[in-house]
């Protein structure tokens, strides 16, 4: 119920037909003493009325198709199905090599295989060999990517000074692995050379690596840890520069 | 499934209608509908056809507005700091309004239209245009009288300006 003199409140909900029967007639009676209050909500009822009519219009707009609730499931069921086919391709390419027994025991139970940062060295394929996958971050300067990765892994290793070697940080790329969220940054050369620095945790199980280096195929992975990741440097084998990475990966520690 | 398009199509011509109130744009408007429909029909799912679905869809859009008009306002004062550029009308729309006597409405703050065209356009409740807005009912309120105060001003501005405007 309300009380009279009505507060302003009141006179909206007058006007936008939201108070009771009752309360209606009490208002009106009040206002028909009150003509000066009276002028205003009449004022405020004649917008209104001209605001439905002006809106009333364009409830007939010509339809457009791509609005039809059938075209939009069907394009929301591409999109889902693009997502879901990107992050299978990530979990099956990083996730086969790195850990052998991870289908078979489930994804806790996850034992890392014997060769150590596979994961760097099939990102690595897929990322900075075949280009299957887009970069994230394409960088302008060495300070950016160095941002970009700090947003990701705090309190990782500075990203190493490849420069001696004429290597400078170029894109970067977030991945899925079954150890958890990992980041490629890629440099290249002016030769058009590339080398890619990997950071990753240690996963569930907490294994950290001891420094050190093998060669798989065409290509060559540095490893090593420290409290918080693991890292690794690939690049491909019998690189001219080779010597000055492995230095300047060996200062970065 | 079935029921549900149908029930979108139906209410479809009103989403379009509340996105013309808040973009002017026809064209934006429609993008937003579509941005909206698609968050609905992702989301669908895990809701049941429970309460009001014009409501439900409202404050998708409208949360999809604001979003969407915070980093456009971001945009424009990048723009303006670099260039000095102030666009803040689209001049095409601007005509498609004023023309269905619209102009003093569209002059109002997006808040003001979006809360004045819930009430009073589309006769939602307070505590539903609440919902829809994300604000509380006391909020509504207050920005409810400054919004038909803003509107009554500008629609007296709009009848005593000379008509030459027409012949722009």
């Amino acid at each position: 119920m309300i009380t009279l003199p009505p507060s302003e409140h009141d006179l909206h909900a007058y006007v936008d037909h939201q108070l009771g029967v009752t309360d209606r007639q009490r208002l009106e009676a009040w206002l028909a003493e009150h003509p000066e209050t009276r002028a205003i909500v009449t004022a405020w009822q004649r917008d209104a009325q001209q605001l439905r009519a002006a809106w009333s219009g364009n409830l007939h707009a010509a339809p457009n198709p791509a609005l039809d609730p059938m075209a939009v499931a069907r394009r929301v069921r591409g999109q889902r199905a693009r997502r879901m086919a990107q992050a299978a391709v990530l979990v099956v390419a990083v996730g086969a090599g790195a850990v052998g027994g991870w289908q078979a025991r489930g994804p806790v139970e996850v034992r890392v295989a014997a060769a150590p940062m596979t994961d760097a060295l099939q990102a690595y394929r897929m990322f900075a060999v075949q280009g299957i996958l887009p970069a994230d971050y394409t960088a302008v300067g060495g300070a950016g990517v160095q941002a970009w990765l700090d947003r990701y892994f705090s309190q990782a290793q500075r990203l190493p000074d490849l420069s001696a070697a004429g290597f400078e940080p170029r894109s970067a790329r977030l991945l899925n692995t079954d150890q958890g969220p990992a980041a490629m940054v890629v440099y290249e050369n002016a030769a058009g050379q590339r080398a890619s620095f990997y950071v990753r945790p240690p996963g569930p199980g907490y294994h950290m690596l001891p420094r050190g280096s093998r060669r798989d195929g065409e290509l060559q992975a540095d490893y090593w840890s420290d409290p918080s990741y693991n890292y690794a440097m690939v690049s491909a084998v019998g690189l001219p520069s080779r010597a000055v990475l492995e230095r300047a990966v060996g200062e970065g520690i | 499934m079935t029921d549900l398009n149908d029930e979108l199509r139906e209410l479809l011509p009103r989403l379009r209608r509340f996105a013309l109130s808040l973009t002017r744009d026809s064209h934006n408007a429609d993008d937003l509908v579509q941005a909206t429909l698609e968050r609905a029909l992702s989301r669908w799912t895990g809701k049941r056809a429970e309460g009001d679905l014009r409501a439900w869809l409202f404050s998708i859009l409208y949360r999809r507005f604001i979003d969407g008009h915070r980093s456009a306002q971001r945009y424009a004062r990048m723009l303006q700091l670099f260039g000095g550029r102030d666009d803040p009308l689209p001049s095409a729309e601007r005509t498609v309004m004023a023309q269905a006597g619209l102009g003093a409405f569209e002059r109002l703050k997006p808040e003001q239209r979006a809360l004045l065209f819930a009430v009073t356009v589309e006769g939602l409740s307070y505590q539903q245009a609440a919902d829809v807005l994300g604000l509380p009912i006391g909020t509504v309120m207050s920005r409810l009288s400054r919004a038909r105060k803003a509107l009554h001003q500008l629609t007296e501005g709009e009848i005593t300006r000379p008509a030459v405007r027409i012949y722009k």
